[in-house]
């Protein structure tokens, strides 16, 4: 069943995001979201788009940039215990295919959501402070800097 | 609702809003703030940059130049190391066979010899011979076999991976409730017991505190953890509790570090380089002081220390509870194969995935299983095995420490001894020699020796060179006398 797709790798975390499908899921899955926002009556086309890519950046913030470590029995010795799961995808190749996938997700929603909602100036403050917050811990530099010791251990 | 948009104006007026028209939108983009466009620019920038960026690694990869030196500096080993054929080791397999089953007597070469050279101590293995003076059905051996006929030799794979047999589980379940603990888990080798169960529990930036006189295996253990080590010098409390005071100094300064930092002790229960045993009762009240989890090595101390054999802790009188982790072999007193760790469920049961030694190796062979179960069962039945064994220590100790110039190291309980030159020179191949000298005098008059022997380069802290005495169980005191006599003669002789 699983020809082809099985590894060996010892930690999962660094290689699940090449698994394949795994950018059209994502998008999917965002769109969702998206279609579940707008469905609701009392939230204008707007605020839908502002509320997806805020919650797509909060999550997207948590689950790469904040969360420590591997849920997975690996024989390393925790290697990755004090690393981001940022930081362990693709075991710290910078602009990796994923991670340029990663970065241009959050980048392009903004697009979206800049013009769904008329380039509103309160919409555009939410929106890009979210931006901000999932782009800044990508770059290369900050690879494994804890900013003011923030989330250091 | 539905009387809402039968109003015209009001319908048209929601109508507008909802719409979100195209045109309205195409409008506001033409309109957008200059600074809008201007932060849409720099994320354009970005993707296109991000296009033709190339992936590279994040650690810094070495320049040519350092590359060079690398190779320069490698010096290739030999993939066989020259060994000195007058090896002892080497002269000891040609000229040191054992025929035959190892018991109170062992069969060298077609001559027989009084052994105090096995760490048989209560006389398990090679238990055929003396089977009418015990009153047991019948021996380990016939258990053996009997095991053999059934289940065949091996178990054929690891625990986890179909090689689990009935008696493996018997054994866990008859250990624990001979230990009085939630539940053991068995490991198929014993030297590879505490190297695994350390390794599973302490991870990369978790600290152990840990005797300088510590075994092998535990030391093997320590280096595969890749934790950060204190070593405290052997049974130097004080030591270890300045390292514990600096340790909590160091927690109160960085309370975030110290809430995922785990710290351990890892002692042993009887010394096997020693023969000493550790101050658990100090311990104990320093683990709970410090918050520390004791993890403790019964090795040599299971099945020889206390009233039924249970171990160190039995010996000092205190709840196994305390202990977080115990490890022990039942290659020694058991006479048998392999080891185990027993504890806590919540504790032990993280071994059966994180135990490499328990996962990604072949169980231990049914046959040597119930034999173990057997020799259960015969402490059990027989706890005089323990007061003879107590006995006849308490009587060579008392005899070998009145041969003169030679000391004798380890507790007067302790079923292990060491033979050190009183005075010993700063030479350590001499002292090595002349104790060698006597080992081979000994085995003249009929009674096998044997050097403790250690990989010397490897060793964290190397004892001094010394004859290691295992007393049994089985022995007579007319064979401790016999033993003693001769040590004395033989060192006399070397010496003068």
């Amino acid at each position: 069943m699983n020809v082809g797709v099985a590894h060996s790798d010892p930690n999962p975390n660094t290689t699940y995001f090449n698994s394949r499908g795994m950018w059209l899921t994502y998008t999917i899955v965002v769109g969702i979201i998206h279609y579940v926002f707008l469905s609701l009556p009392f939230l204008s086309v707007a605020m839908s788009w502002t509320l997806t890519n805020v919650i797509h950046n909060f999550l997207m913030f948590i689950i790469l940039h904040v969360e420590k470590g591997t849920p997975f029995e690996t024989t390393d010795q925790g290697k990755y215990r004090d690393k981001t799961v940022w930081e362990q995808l693709d075991k710290g190749t910078h602009f990796s295919a994923s991670k340029k996938f990663l970065t241009v997700v959050p980048i392009v929603l903004f697009f979206l959501a800049s013009f769904y909602t008329k380039y509103d100036p309160y919409h555009f403050i939410i929106n890009a402070l979210s931006l901000i917050l999932v782009l800044v811990p990508k770059l290369p530099m900050l690879h494994g800097v804890r900013l003011f010791g923030i989330n250091k251990y | 609702m539905a009387g809402v948009s039968a109003d015209p104006v009001d319908a048209s007026v929601t109508s507008r809003e909802a719409a979100w028209d195209l045109y309205e939108m195409i409008q506001a983009c033409l309109q957008a703030p200059s600074y809008h466009l201007l932060f849409e620019a720099v994320l354009i920038v970005w993707i296109i940059q991000l296009l033709f960026v190339k992936s590279y690694k994040a650690k810094a990869t070495l320049t040519e130049k350092e590359k060079e030196e690398l190779i320069e500096d490698w010096r290739p080993e030999p993939l066989v190391p020259e060994v000195d054929p007058e090896h002892p080791v080497l002269q000891d397999m040609e000229n040191r066979l054992i025929d035959g089953k190892i018991g109170r007597h062992v069969n060298i070469n077609g001559k027989t010899y009084l052994n105090v050279a096995s760490m048989n101590f209560l006389g398990m293995s090679g238990r055929v011979d003396i089977e009418a003076s015990i009153s047991t059905e019948y021996s380990q051996a016939e258990v053996a076999i009997d095991t053999v006929k059934k289940y065949g030799v091996g178990s054929c794979g690891p625990r986890g991976f179909y090689g689990t047999v009935d008696v493996h589980l018997e054994l866990e379940d008859k250990l624990a409730e001979f230990m009085g603990v939630e539940e053991v888990i068995m490991y198929s080798y014993g030297l590879a017991t505490i190297s695994s169960a350390i390794p599973a529990y302490s991870k990369r930036g978790d600290i152990i505190f840990c005797d300088e006189g510590v075994n092998f295996s535990i030391q093997k253990g320590l280096v595969a953890s890749r934790s950060k080590i204190y070593f405290f010098k052997h049974n130097d409390l004080e030591d270890l509790e300045g390292l514990l005071k600096a340790q909590e100094r160091e927690d109160k300064q960085n309370p975030k570090k110290a809430k995922v930092t785990r710290r351990f002790l890892v002692v042993e229960g009887l010394y096997m380089k020693y023969g000493d045993f550790c101050p658990l009762p100090k311990l104990v009240e320093l683990k709970w002081k410090y918050k520390v989890r004791i993890f403790l090595d019964e090795t040599l101390s299971f099945g020889t220390l206390g009233a039924t054999g249970r171990g160190i802790t039995e010996h000092y009188g205190i709840s196994i509870d305390n202990i977080d982790l115990m490890a022990a072999s039942l290659e020694h007193a058991f006479g048998s194969y392999g080891g185990f760790c027993c504890g806590r469920s919540y504790v032990v049961d993280h071994q059966r995935l994180s135990g490499l030694g328990y996962c990604f190796s072949a169980s231990t062979p049914p046959m040597l299983t119930t034999a173990a179960i057997k020799a259960l069962s015969i402490l059990q039945e027989n706890p005089e095995l323990l007061t003879k064994l107590h006995d006849n220590i308490r009587y060579i100790y008392e005899k070998l420490s009145k041969i003169n110039g030679l000391r004798v190291m380890g507790e007067t309980v302790s079923p292990m001894l060491f033979l050190q030159l009183a005075g010993p020179s700063d030479n350590r191949e001499l002292d090595k020699a002349i104790l060698r000298k006597i080992v081979q005098k000994a085995e003249e008059q009929g009674v096998v020796l044997i050097l403790a022997a250690y990989l010397e380069e490897e060793e964290h802290t190397l004892p001094p060179p010394s004859i290691r005495i295992s007393v049994s169980a089985e022995l007579t005191h007319n064979d401790i006398d016999r033993v003693v006599s001769v040590i004395d003669d033989c060192y006399q002789n070397t010496v003068s």
